[in-house]
C-alpha cells in the first residue's frame, strides 16, 4: 500500500518525513473528529441561536355572537404600512446616506457606528416623509423607537401606520412611485360592531403583558388578553393556542426566510344569551331618561333566567381599547364620578327602597297577614322618637292599595308584626345578599342580613333594633341588591316562585377543525331555588304589581303598553351620608305578561326624579321593543 | 551521523528489488503517476463545487462566465496545461535555471513591498495588480525556492557537513522569509522556513545543525507566545499589531487588562468580538457539520453570510466543505492530500538522483505546511494566518503555483530510476 511502503521503507529520512505527514494527517482527523462528532452538538446549538428567532404568533380571537347569531365582536384583518429595514439596507440606501455624510464635516467626529445610526435613521425618515406625501397624513418616526427597531426587531417589519383606513391604503397601493422598503402587513384586530352596545357584558381587551411562557420565545406579535366582561371571563377559550414560527435569519439580523413550527389554533366562539336588539333598547332608553344618566337595565326571560339585556349607563365603546387606549380616554373612562367602565348592573350596590316591599309583601302574608283586613294609616309612622315620612297620603289600606300606593306606614307594620326572621326568611329565599354568579368578573353580592349578622351586632352591643327591621321593611337601612339580583326576584315573582341562575352564556364552539377543545353547553333554565310560597299569596302579590301599574292610582302607570299587561313597582331609595340625604335612587321592577310571564325588568337609575317618573318609562320601551318582536316572530312564523 | 550518510544515496533496498521488476514493467509503459493524477482531479472537483456553494449568497446577479466557481475552472485548466507542460522536459533543464528563478522571485518580493507597485490589501501588500487578476509572488517565489534550494543541496553529501555550506542554506532560506514576512504574511513566511528545513534534512545536513536551527525557533515561538500573553506593554515585541491580535484570539486571551480605561475598554471588547468572529463561525460552520454534513449548496453558516462571504471562497474554504460534507467530506479531503504527500514520497524514494528527491520533497513540505496551516487554522488548531488551501482555496495565483508543484512532482516521477 501506497502510505504502509513510505512508512516501512529502509530510507530513514523518508521514512521519519512520512511519520511526521501522517501524524500531521491524523492530528487533522483527531480534531475534525472532536469538532465535527464529539461536540457537534454545542455548535448545532450555537448556529442556531444564532440564526433562528422564533416569534410568538398569536391565534385568532373567538368571536362573541348574541342569541341570534348578531356579532358583537369579531376579529377582522387590519392592514398595517410597514417599513422593511432590510429593504432600504439592500437598495444600499444607507450606504449611499452614509457617504454622503462622511463628506459632510459636521458628521466628521463621529464614529463609524455612530454615524451609520444616523444615516440609517435619515434613510427611514426620509421614507416615511415621502410615504407621509403619498398617503398625506402627517407622519413621524421616533428616533428611539426606530434605533431600537433596528437592533432588536431587524428580522420583523416596523409598523409605520398601523389600521389604515380604506383611503389611506388605497391612496398607498395606487401611488405610481412607491418609495422603497415598505410594504403591507395584515394584522388581527378586535373589533366591535355595534360600539357601545353590550360593552359591559363584553368587556375590553388589554395588551398582553410578557409571561413566563414566552421566555423560548425572541419575538412576541402584539396580543390581547380580555380584562373584564365575557372578554375577561372566557379569555382562554377565546384566545386560542398561539403559533409559533422561526425565522432564519442572516449575519445582519435580517429574515430569510420562515418556517411555522406551530399553527396557531383559533379560539372559541362565545353565544350568549343577550339579544343584541333588546340591549341596544334598553341602553338607548336608559341614556334618554335624563341627562347624564346613571343606571341601570336588566332583562332577563322568566321561564329560564337567561339575560336578554344588561345595560348600564354611562357606557363605554371597547373599540377604544383597540389597539391601545389613548390616555384622554382612558381618563374619561376612568372618572371618579361616573366610573364608565362599572356595570352598574351587577356590580352597582344599592338600596332597593319600596321595589323591596315585594318580598315583604310575600313575607308578611305568608307569616298569615290578612290581605283584606284595613289599616289606618296616617301619612307618616312613628316609631318610638323617630318618624319616618310616607308618600302614601293618610287613610284606610288593605294589602292591595297599600301596594301601589306604596304606604311605608302599611309594609311597616305588618312587617313588624311578622318579624325580622320571617323577613330574613323570605330574603334568603331570593339569595339576596349573595351573587348570581354572571360570569363579567363584574359583580357584588349586595347585603342582606341575616342570624349571623344579627348575632355579631348584638355581640358588639349594637343589636338589631325594631327600628332597624322597620327600615328594612322599605328597603332601606342595612341592604344593598344589585339591579340583576332584583330581576331574578321579579322573575321568580312572575313564574310562579322559581329561582333560577341567571345564564349569559349559551355555548362555547369552536370553528376551527384544529381547535380540540370540546364545545361547552351551558344548559337553560337551571333552577337554583323555590320560594316554595303558596300560590295565593304570589297571586295577591302579582294582582298588586298589576295593579301598580294599571290601577287609577298605581305609581307606575308610565309603564303601561296596550300589547302586554305589564306588572310593576316603583321604588325610591334615599342614600344618606350620616343624616345628609346625598341622593335618591330611583327604581322599577316590572314583568309581563301578566297571563303568561315572559319577560322581567328591572331598572335603576342615579337620583331620578321617581321610580314611577324616571324607571318606568324605560320599561315601557323594552316592553314595547319585546312586544314588536315577539309579533314580528309571529308573523315570520305564519 | 554515519547511518544518514549511508542512506543519503538511495540505493534500491534488497526488499524493492525483489519486487521492483513486476511493478517495473506495468510502470515502463504507463510511467505516469495515474494515483497522484486522481486525487488532484477529486480535489479540484470538490474545488469548484465548495467555491460555487461558498459564492451562493454573493453571485445571485453574476453572470455565469464571471462567477467565482466558472474562473477557478479556467484556472485549473491554465494550472494543468502548464503542469503538462513542465512535464514534456526533464525536471533537470529546469534546474539550471533555478538560480535565476530564485533571484527573479527575490527582486519580484522586494517590488512588491514598494508603495503603489504592490497593491494594499486588508493591510498586507502581497499582490501585484495586473487589472484583470491579482498575481502573488510569494507563491512563485516558493516554487522558485525549492528548486534553488533542491540545486543547492544537491551537492555531495561531504560538502552538506561543512558549516559554512549549511549557513549558506539558512541564508537562501532566510531572505524570502524575512521578505514575505515584512509583507506581512506571516503563513507564507514560515512555508519558506519547513520547506528548507525538510529539504536540508533530506538532503542530509547533520542534524545536530538542525537541531540548533529548531532549538532557536522554538525559543522564538515561546518568547513571542509569553511577550504576546504576559509580557507588560513596555517589554513587547514590535509586532504587527493585527498579528498580537491574533495570537491573543488564538490563545483565547482578552484584548484587555486590568488597567485598561473603560472606554478603551469598550472599544477593545468590541474589538476583540470582530476578530475572534472569523474563527468562532469557521468553528460553527465546522462543528454543526456533524458526521454526515448538511449537503452541497445546503449549508446556512455560508448563505447566510456568517462566515464572511471574502473569506469564505478562499481562506475559509475547508469551513464551508467541513459544514456541507461533514466529518465524511472533510476526511476524505484530507485523505486526497495524504494520497498526494504519499505519493509525493513515494517518488521521492523512488527519484533518478539526490535533485529529484529533493524537488519531490520539497513540493511534498510545500503543500503539507499549506494544507496543515490552512485547516489548522479553520479548526482553531493555528493562529489564523492567511494562507490558501491547495487546489481548493479560490485564486489564480495558489491554483496555478499548486498545479505547477504537482506537475514537478509528476515530472520526477516520470523520469524516475529505471529498473
Amino acid at each position: 500500500m501506497l502510505v504502509l511502503d513510505q512508512l516501512s521503507r529502509g530510507d530513514k529520512q523518508i521514512r521519519n518525513f512520512s511519520i511526521m505527514i501522517l501524524s500531521g494527517l491524523l492530528l487533522l482527523v483527531a480534531v475534525l473528529w472532536h469538532l465535527q462528532i464529539f461536540s457537534s452538538g454545542k455548535y448545532v446549538q450555537r448556529l442556531e441561536s444564532q440564526a433562528y428567532r422564533t416569534v410568538r404568533e398569536p391565534a385568532v380571537r373567538g368571536s362573541i355572537f348574541d342569541k341570534n347569531g348578531t356579532v358583537l365582536a369579531s376579529s377582522r384583518p387590519a392592514y398595517s404600512i410597514s417599513l422593511y429595514v432590510k429593504d432600504l439596507s439592500k437598495a444600499g440606501l444607507f450606504n449611499e446616506e452614509y457617504k454622503r455624510l462622511k463628506k459632510m464635516p459636521e458628521y466628521n467626529k463621529l464614529t463609524v457606528s455612530e454615524r451609520s445610526r444616523v444615516a440609517r435613521f435619515n434613510v427611514a425618515s426620509n421614507t416615511i416623509a415621502e410615504l407621509s406625501r403619498i398617503v398625506g397624513v402627517n407622519l413621524i418616526i421616533d428616533e428611539e423607537r426606530f434605533n431600537r427597531h433596528y437592533l432588536q426587531t431587524r428580522a420583523l417589519p416596523l409598523h409605520v401606520m398601523r389600521d389604515v383606513s380604506s383611503e389611506v391604503l388605497a391612496r398607498f397601493m395606487e401611488s405610481p412611485v412607491r418609495p422603497v422598503g415598505l410594504g403591507i402587513e395584515t394584522e388581527a384586530f378586535r373589533q366591535y360592531p355595534l360600539n357601545s352596545v353590550g360593552g359591559h357584558l363584553l368587556g375590553f381587551l388589554v395588551r398582553r403583558q410578557i409571561e413566563e411562557e414566552d421566555i423560548p420565545y425572541s419575538y412576541q406579535m402584539p396580543d390581547y388578553v380580555g380584562r373584564v366582561g365575557v372578554e375577561g371571563v372566557f379569555d382562554k377559550e377565546l384566545r386560542g393556542l398561539p403559533g409559533a414560527k422561526s425565522v432564519l435569519v442572516d449575519n445582519t439580523g435580517y429574515r430569510q426566510e420562515e418556517n411555522r413550527l406551530i399553527i396557531p389554533v383559533a379560539g372559541q366562539n362565545v353565544y350568549l344569551t343577550i339579544d343584541a336588539q333588546v340591549q341596544k333598547v334598553a341602553e338607548r332608553a336608559l341614556s334618554e331618561a335624563k341627562a347624564d344618566v346613571k343606571g341601570a337595565v336588566v332583562v332577563l326571560d322568566v321561564t329560564n333566567g337567561d339575560i336578554l339585556a344588561l345595560a348600564s349607563a354611562p357606557s363605554y365603546d371597547p373599540n377604544f381599547f383597540i389597539p391601545q387606549i389613548t390616555s384622554a380616554n382612558w381618563a374619561i373612562y376612568n372618572d371618579e364620578n361616573t366610573m364608565p367602565t362599572l356595570c352598574r348592573a351587577s356590580y352597582g350596590a344599592y338600596a332597593p327602597g319600596s321595589i323591596f316591599k315585594i318580598v315583604v309583601g310575600l313575607a308578611a302574608l305568608e307569616s298569615g297577614l290578612d290581605p283584606d283586613k284595613t289599616l289606618y294609616c296616617e301619612g307618616a309612622y312613628q316609631l318610638g322618637r323617630r318618624r319616618i315620612d310616607d308618600t302614601a297620603p293618610a287613610g284606610d289600606y288593605n294589602f292591595r292599595r297599600a301596594f301601589l300606593r306604596s304606604s311605608n306606614a302599611y309594609f311597616i307594620s305588618v312587617g313588624l308584626e311578622s318579624g325580622v326572621n320571617s323577613l330574613m326568611e323570605m330574603g334568603a329565599k331570593f339569595f339576596l345578599g349573595q351573587k348570581t354568579g354572571i360570569p363579567t368578573m363584574q359583580e357584588v353580592s349586595g347585603f342582606y342580613p341575616n342570624s349571623g349578622f344579627l348575632e355579631a351586632r348584638r355581640k358588639r352591643g349594637m343589636p338589631w333594633t325594631s327600628g332597624n327591621t322597620a327600615n328594612l321593611c322599605i328597603g332601606q337601612g342595612d341592604i344593598t341588591v344589585t339591579p340583576l339580583q332584583m330581576a331574578v326576584m321579579t322573575a321568580a315573582i312572575a313564574n310562579g316562585g322559581t329561582i333560577y341562575w341567571p345564564r349569559l352564556v349559551m355555548r362555547l364552539e369552536s370553528w376551527d377543525p384544529l381547535n380540540k377543545l370540546p364545545g361547552e353547553v351551558y344548559p337553560s333554565g337551571k333552577v337554583r331555588g323555590n320560594l316554595q310560597v303558596s300560590a295565593r299569596n304570589l297571586k295577591l302579590i302579582q294582582d298588586a304589581m298589576l295593579a301598580d301599574v294599571e290601577d287609577r292610582e298605581g305609581t307606575g302607570s308610565r309603564a303601561r303598553i296596550n300589547e302586554m299587561r305589564v306588572c310593576g313597582k316603583t321604588g325610591t331609595a334615599e342614600v344618606k351620608q350620616g343624616n345628609r340625604l346625598v341622593r335618591k335612587d330611583t327604581w322599577f321592577v316590572a314583568y309581563a305578561p301578566y297571563e303568561s310571564p315572559r319577560y322581567a325588568i328591572s331598572v335603576l337609575v342615579e337620583s331620578g326624579a321617581s321610580g314611577g317618573l324616571t324607571c318606568a318609562p324605560i320599561a315601557r320601551k323594552v316592553f314595547q321593543e319585546l312586544a314588536l318582536i315577539e309579533s314580528n316572530q309571529r308573523k315570520a312564523q305564519s | 551521523m554515519s547511518e544518514i550518510n549511508t542512506e543519503l544515496t538511495p540505493r534500491p533496498s534488497k526488499k524493492e528489488t525483489s519486487e521492483r521488476p513486476l511493478v517495473a514493467t506495468v510502470h515502463s509503459e504507463f510511467r505516469f503517476d495515474w494515483l497522484l493524477l486522481a486525487a488532484t482531479i477529486c480535489l479540484m472537483i470538490i474545488g469548484i463545487l465548495s467555491i460555487v456553494s461558498a459564492r451562493i449568497g454573493a453571485e445571485t446577479d453574476l453572470s455565469w462566465y464571471r462567477s467565482y466557481g466558472f474562473r477557478q475552472g479556467v484556472w485549473y485548466l491554465l494550472g494543468s496545461a502548464m503542469a503538462a507542460g513542465i512535464c514534456v522536459l526533464d525536471y533537470k533543464i529546469f534546474c539550471r535555471f533555478s538560480l535565476l528563478a530564485y533571484w527573479v522571485a527575490i527582486a519580484m518580493l522586494v517590488l512588491v513591498l514598494i508603495p503603489h507597485v504592490g497593491s494594499l490589501r486588508f493591510g498586507a501588500r502581497r499582490w501585484f495588480d495586473l487589472g484583470l487578476f491579482q498575481f502573488q509572488p510569494s507563491e512563485f517565489a516558493k516554487l522558485a525556492y525549492i528548486f534553488a534550494m533542491a540545486h543547492f543541496l544537491e551537492r555531495p553529501k561531504d560538502e552538506l557537513r561543512m558549516y559554512n555550506v549549511f549557513l549558506k542554506a539558512l541564508g537562501m532560506m532566510a531572505l524570502p522569509f524575512l521578505l514575505v514576512l515584512a509583507e506581512p504574511d506571516l503563513g507564507s513566511s514560515l512555508a519558506f522556513v519547513s520547506i528548507g528545513l525538510v529539504m536540508m534534512y533530506m538532503a542530509g545536513v547533520p542534524l545536530r545543525y538542525m537541531k540548533r536551527v529548531a532549538g532557536a525557533g522554538f525559543l522564538l515561538v515561546t518568547l513571542l507566545f509569553v511577550d504576546v500573553v504576559f509580557a507588560p506593554d513596555g517589554w513587547r515585541l514590535p509586532l504587527e499589531d493585527y498579528q498580537r491580535r491574533r495570537l491573543l484570539v488564538y490563545f483565547n486571551q482578552s484584548y484587555v487588562s486590568q488597567d485598561t480605561p473603560p472606554e478603551e475598554r469598550k472599544r477593545l471588547e468590541q474589538m476583540q468580538r470582530t476578530d475572534s468572529y472569523n474563527i468562532d463561525q469557521a468553528l460553527i460552520s465546522v462543528g454543526s457539520g456533524g458526521f454526515k454534513g448538511k449537503g452541497w449548496m445546503q449549508g446556512t453558516q455560508t448563505s447566510l453570510g456568517f462566515l464572511p462571504r471574502p473569506v469564505s471562497h478562499n481562506d475559509f474554504i475547508f469551513s464551508v466543505i467541513a459544514e456541507e460534507g461533514g466529518f465524511l467530506g472533510s476526511t476524505l479531503v484530507v485523505g486526497l492530500y495524504g494520497m498526494i504527500f504519499f505519493a509525493g514520497i513515494r517518488t521521492a524514494s523512488q527519484a533518478r538522483e539526490r535533485l529529484g528527491r529533493l524537488l519531490a520533497v520539497g513540493v511534498v513540505a510545500l503543500l503539507f505546511t499549506h494544507v496543515m496551516i490552512n485547516i489548522g487554522m479553520n479548526i482553531r488548531l493555528i493562529p489564523v494566518t492567511g494562507i490558501p488551501l491547495p487546489l481548493l482555496s479560490y485564486g489564480g495565483s495558489s491554483v496555478i503555483c499548486t498545479l505547477l508543484a504537482l506537475g514537478i512532482l509528476q515530472n520526477v516521477y516520470l523520469y524516475r530510476k529505471k529498473y
